[in-house]
């Protein structure tokens, strides 16, 4: 690897000085697991990295139905994963982390290092911005707090300042009635960068839809609300119909690349196909 | 029957002698060597497909504290050389240098560093200057084979070829095509998968005082690598030793000498300190071997009741940059179709093309994966055409006892018939739910799981099931293509245990066991008793390498002919002892015992080992076989699933049926079987190195994009395995199995999508982009 | 940029020095001298260099030495208690077909140990899941089933007080 420093603050504030001071010579290293391969295959070489680990406070993790989800940046993805409210209460997030590499890589990843890296395909950030997620930032000037929806400003890009730091995340609760869905699509069944993400929330009172969040992955260049989709169904009764039309408007909401891992043209079709999957699956696990 | 009941070590999964190092970690791979002193070399690769080198300026390289030496193409012999083994073989094309003064594809090395550590090796790759003369390149077949093309090779051949076009004739084909009641004609195209083994291509070499090269190395064959790095390097054999214990994999691409095995060789000349180099992953898909990309024409006529009546096949092979196998694999893949389904009115064409690609090589099924791919669809085609079951019209067409083998040979027993009917009845063929595609044979309505997907108003339902057949056979061994021998010597120890010797290479198939279960069983011995030496060049006997199927069934009959020789010395020695008729005595278990009497008799230990005054006996023997042909035979029955709403295809069961003659230890025949399933699959669904057609740069060098099923991708596998052909040729009748399984897994998953959706593909990978495109064409029509 | 840390391996507190800048992986592999953690990737996609850090299985190509001051790190050489004694797992691995070549098979045995660790009843799916990160290349993955399998029943026959039978 193309050698670097390694700096390890105890607090906060040292960290934000850190950062300050190497500007884009430094890298902040959380769980490492991309910004490690990042370096090795030269796309980015810092001279310094700024680890996380020891800052304190960010290792949290508090999670009920009476007062939603809490997380620290230094969370991991499979301490998230193997918490059982996180399964019940934020299924489409649980379905996402499963999804996010090996256990392996689970086991050193962050999901703050996933929003920090901004990948468009990235698992987790479409269930948290259908959950309607909201980032703590801590910088000079203090903390600020940005929805995750607001939070991404291009493919790997973010508001994000160069001497501010993530510090961990709050979901709200899930109203009575929820029921959430991340249905993913790769080829294979495991260790796959998304073709396509497809996050939904939605909230069933009786049979109508009383409200819905659709978030997409890998569609443009940062994960995005499928609204207009949203607006389909929004305080009507779902059937089968309005369910396809829901699909099909959410494709048009998209601006896909084609690459190696499928065109623009399969993605916005897997995106009418897998949207009406993920209501479908919401919808169930509303009742 | 009687013979099978007397065998006491060979039919059982004894604990492989390799295993116990494999799972504490203690095993030694190449790679895991070092030696005081040691350097780390590194490769300095192009970005460009195809141009001359200009000037490379390595003096602030040079200049980068801990660069010990740089080697470009001015400073290594400029000697020509085949970069595969076989030196001299019809197989293999003498097309490289070790550095040339030109680049024919993205990825090949220029230059060559080491240092002292990997780091500052690293560093000093990305300081070596390079000015390169862009040539125009031609980076697909249809680029290469065009008038006015780009030349890649001045060999004197038009069209870019690697070798002159191949002509198979048998019969008379338009006759044949004459008599035909329908003919089937389709283009067919394979891509371009890679072997992929876990072990990155990686060596150590060191020279002694007496000027004698030492090479540890990841190969399949250690004598290959032995006599080219000799050839090349101007060296008698005696100062070249090749020396590989484990191995993590090769699949066939590891008979090849990679660039880094001569460089490493050199820098360690140079710097005169011990010098390591590994490829990056990424290395291993630029610089390594895949199998031949390419295209094939195939055309059959068939009469009612199946017969065929003709074929006809222009089979066209991507070579890549250079051509290492190009002509083994041409001949091997083309001339397959003269068989495994009967017709005696053939001609194929094959024909092998440069381009400024990354090199294909040899790998699993070595040109037969390709074109049994093509010729078990159009069966299939064809029994949809003439309303018939494809199992039964393959089982019809089958090649039977006697018919002429590919190699020239007659065919030994009815090894494929009995794979097809074993299948069948394994799977309920007759009774399987039949999918929405090949409506004629259709006897069954749709049952759950296997109904159209129109018929589905659920959108999270939309998944259809389908069965499909493939079929295969291959040769066990390189013979006749490769006038290759199986060689061993055994010894026999004073205890009464036996060391043998062997240069059949591990690749990690459990061949080792295999030999040492072969001399157990011959000497009479526990196979615990039997130990194994390999992987040195100076101590082992010469061996080609651990390919084409060779290793059991070769090196096997020459353990067994070695083992024999042992037996006729020991009971002799015993008679003796025993003062009867070494006629008289037979050896089970470590114990030569007087036929008849029961008791009598004397261990192997006590007739062997010193005594007071009496030294211990010195028995030995050797064994050198020189082959005839067998061929192994499998049919595959797949059931897959489709999804018609995204396009993914799961594989969800499959049941392979081989016929491979005596199993020597079925664990491991079978473990050859379902890795080759896996690898099958791979290159069907979801495997390709993606090649840009515009710049010749890999798209997918790594194993995120290079899609290899993994854990949760794998089906079911119910492995069947047969002995109803054995081969007089091998021990016991044993054939060999690493081939076979990676060829009809292929076929039978392309044919179990047609019965599912309806949709015919004749290329893989088959991608779920191309399914949704298919079935919305199916619509329309 | 070299640092001195100490890392209990194996369950012995090594001092090693390593640059900043170098992965667990390459520490373990040379300034540790343990070989049997392989390198198949480098970058987190194979699982062949996967070893248990502080109780968890972690790729060691994606863990920086310097990270791991003060850790415990299980390593394929560490699996099995005392020389002569093997873990159920290594058993199974051996007798049912688990490993060919070998080299995925240090990371998918330490992955498994991980595996059952956490659940010592697995289904076959659990297993496929839990070994996702794994590539072998030899065996499709059936019999490192089978293995995985058989190892959690003997590793429950022997929590339960029966041992071997």
């Amino acid at each position: 690897m193309r050698p670097f420093d390694l700096l390890q603050p105890k607090t906060t504030d040292e960290a934000i000085a850190l950062l300050a001071r190497h500007g884009s010579r430094a890298c902040l290293l959380a769980g490492g697991t991309d910004l490690l391969v990042e370096i090795k295959e030269g796309i980015r070489a810092p001279d310094v990295l700024i680890d996380a680990k020891h800052l304190p406070g960010m290792r949290d993790l508090v999670v009920s139905s009476s007062e939603g989800l809490r997380f620290g940046a230094l969370v991991t993805a499979r301490e998230l994963e193997t918490s059982p409210a996180v399964k019940d209460f934020y299924h489409g997030l649980w379905q996402a982390l499963r999804e996010l590499g090996s256990i392996q890589v689970r086991n050193r990843a962050t999901v703050a290092g996933n929003v920090c890296r901004a990948s468009p395909s990235a698992d987790t950030l479409p269930p948290l911005i259908a959950d309607g997620a909201v980032v703590a930032i801590m910088g000079p000037a203090g903390e600020r707090h940005v929805t995750l929806e607001d939070f991404f400003t291009g493919a790997g890009k973010t508001v994000l300042n160069g001497d501010e730091i993530v510090t961990g995340f709050s979901v709200p609760k899930p109203l009575p009635g929820t029921g959430k869905c991340y249905v993913k699509h790769g080829r294979r069944k495991a260790m796959e960068l998304a073709t396509v993400g497809v996050a939904v929330t939605m909230t069933m009172t009786g049979d109508t839809c009383s409200s819905i969040r659709i978030a997409l992955g890998a569609v443009a260049p940062t994960p995005i609300r499928a609204r207009k989709a949203e607006a389909v169904l929004a305080g009507k009764k779902p059937d089968i119909e309005l369910i396809a039309q829901c699909g099909a408007i959410a494709a048009t909401e998209t601006s896909p690349i084609s690459n190696i891992r499928g065109s623009a043209d399969y993605r916005r079709r897997m995106v009418e196909e897998l949207v009406q999957r993920a209501i479908t699956a919401a919808m169930e696990a509303a009742r | 029957m009687s013979e099978r009941q007397k065998f006491n070590v060979i039919g059982k999964s004894v604990k492989r002698s390799d295993m116990l190092e494999k799972v504490t970690g203690a095993a030694r791979y190449a790679g895991d060597l070092t030696l005081p002193g040691m350097l780390h070399g590194k490769l300095k690769r192009c970005e460009i497909a195809h141009a001359n080198i200009k000037r490379i300026d390595t003096s602030k390289a040079l200049a980068l504290a801990g660069v010990k030496a740089v080697l470009t193409h001015k400073d290594v012999p400029h000697v020509l050389h085949y970069g595969s083994p076989h030196p001299r073989s019809a197989s293999v094309t003498k097309d490289q240098y070790i550095l040339d003064t030109k680049v024919r594809y993205w990825g090949e090395a220029v230059a060559a560093v080491a240092a002292t550590t990997e780091d500052i090796a690293d560093e000093a790759i990305r300081l070596i200057e390079v000015e390169y003369e862009a040539l125009p390149a031609a980076i697909t077949l249809d680029d290469a084979m065009a008038a006015g093309a780009p030349v890649i090779h001045d060999n004197g051949l038009e069209g870019n070829r690697v070798v002159p076009d191949m002509l198979f004739k048998r019969g008379d084909v338009e006759k044949g095509f004459a008599e035909a009641d329908i003919i089937i004609e389709g283009n067919y195209a394979v891509g371009r998968p890679q072997p992929a083994y876990m072990e990155p291509n990686v060596c150590v070499a060191q020279w002694d005082g007496s000027d004698k090269l030492t090479l540890w190395t990841s190969t399949q064959s250690a004598f290959m690598v032995r006599g080219t790095l000799a050839e090349v390097l101007g060296l008698p054999l005696g100062k070249v030793r090749v020396l590989c214990d484990h191995m993590g994999g090769g699949f066939g691409a590891k008979q090849d000498l990679f660039q880094h095995e001569f460089l490493c060789a050199l820098l360690s000349r140079q710097t005169r300190r011990p010098v390591r180099m590994e490829y990056s992953r990424k290395e291993c898909f630029l610089g390594g071997r895949s199998r031949h990309p390419g295209t094939i024409w195939l055309k059959q006529g068939f009469k009612r009741d199946g017969t065929i009546t003709a074929r006809a096949a222009k089979v066209v092979f991507d070579s890549g940059a250079y051509g290492s196998h190009a002509p083994g694999v041409t001949a091997v893949g083309a001339s397959a179709l003269t068989s495994l389904f009967r017709c005696e009115n053939v001609h194929l064409e094959g024909k092998c093309v440069y381009t400024n690609t990354p090199i294909a090589g040899a790998f699993r099924g070595y040109g037969v994966v390709q074109t049994y791919y093509a010729l078990d669809i159009q069966i299939d085609e064809a029994a949809e055409k003439l309303g018939m079951d494809p199992a039964e019209l393959k089982l019809k067409t089958a090649v039977r006892e006697g018919d002429i083998a590919p190699s020239g040979h007659a065919i030994v027993g009815h090894g494929l018939e009995d794979c097809i009917r074993e299948g069948m009845k394994a799977v309920g063929w007759k009774e399987r739910p039949v999918g929405c595609g090949s409506a004629a044979y259709r006897t069954v309505s749709p049952a759950d799981g296997a109904v159209r997907a129109d018929a589905l108003p659920h959108p999270t339902s939309k998944k259809v099931r389908g069965w499909g057949i493939g079929c295969e056979m291959h040769g066990s061994s390189a013979y006749p293509g490769i006038k290759e021998q199986g060689n061993a010597l055994v010894n026999l120890n004073e205890d009464g245990s036996a060391t043998l010797l062997t240069g059949a290479a591990g690749l990690g198939t459990g061949a080792h066991t295999a030999l040492c279960q072969i001399v157990a069983e011959e000497l009479g011995l526990e196979f615990e008793a039997v130990s194994v030496v390999h992987g040195d060049t100076d101590i082992v006997p010469w061996d080609i390498g651990a390919f084409a199927s060779h290793t059991t069934y070769m090196v096997g009959t020459a353990a067994k002919m070695a083992a024999a020789e042992i037996k006729q010395k020991l009971l002799a020695r015993a008679a003796d002892q025993l003062e009867v008729s070494a006629g008289d005595l037979e050896v089970e278990g470590g114990f030569i015992g007087v036929r008849g009497v029961p008791g009598r008799g004397i261990s192997v230990r006590d007739c062997v080992a010193p005594k007071l005054g009496i030294p211990a006996a010195h028995l030995f023997g050797s064994g050198t076989y020189m082959p005839t042909k067998s061929y192994s035979f499998g049919a595959h029955f797949v059931e897959v699933e489709v999804d018609t709403g995204t396009g993914q295809i799961d594989v969800l069961q499959v049941v392979p049926v081989h016929e491979i003659g005596k199993v020597i230890h079925p664990i491991a025949a079978a473990g050859q079987i379902e890795g080759g399933i896996q690898q099958g699959i791979g290159h069907t669904l979801t495997e390709n190195h993606e090649i840009d057609p515009k710049t010749g740069r890999s798209l997918n060098a790594n194993f995120v994009d290079y899609k290899m099923p993994l854990s949760m991708d794998m089906p079911d596998i119910k492995t069947i395995i047969l002995e109803t052909a054995p081969d007089p040729g091998g021990p016991w009748g044993a054939k060999g199995v690493g081939e076979d399984p990676i060829i009809a897994i292929g076929p039978a998953i392309a044919n179990a999508i047609y019965d599912a959706t309806g949709v015919r593909f004749r290329h893989y990978p088959i991608t779920p982009e191309q399914v949704l495109e298919g079935l919305a064409r199916r619509r329309h029509v | 940029m070299k640092r001195n840390i100490t890392t209990t391996i194996n369950g012995e507190a090594r001092e090693l020095a390593v640059e900043t800048f170098h992965s667990l992986l390459d520490a373990l592999r040379n300034a540790a001298g343990l070989t049997g953690t392989k390198k198949g990737c480098d970058v987190g996609d194979c699982g062949a260099c996967t070893v248990i850090l502080d109780g968890a299985p972690v790729c060691a190509c994606l863990v920086l030495a310097a990270e791991t001051d003060g850790c415990n790190v299980t390593t394929i050489e560490g699996l099995q208690s005392a020389p002569g004694s093997l873990h159920p797992l290594q058993e199974s691995f051996m007798m049912l077909g688990g490993a060919q070549c070998g080299f995925c098979t240090p990371g998918i045995l330490m992955m498994a140990k991980a595996l059952l660790d956490e659940n010592p009843n697995p289904t076959d799916d659990e297993i496929r899941f839990g070994i996702a990160g794994n590539i072998c290349r030899c065996t499709g993955y059936t019999k490192i089933i089978d293995a995985i399998r058989d190892a959690a029943v003997q590793l429950r026959q022997e929590a339960k007080g029966g041992g071997k039978s």
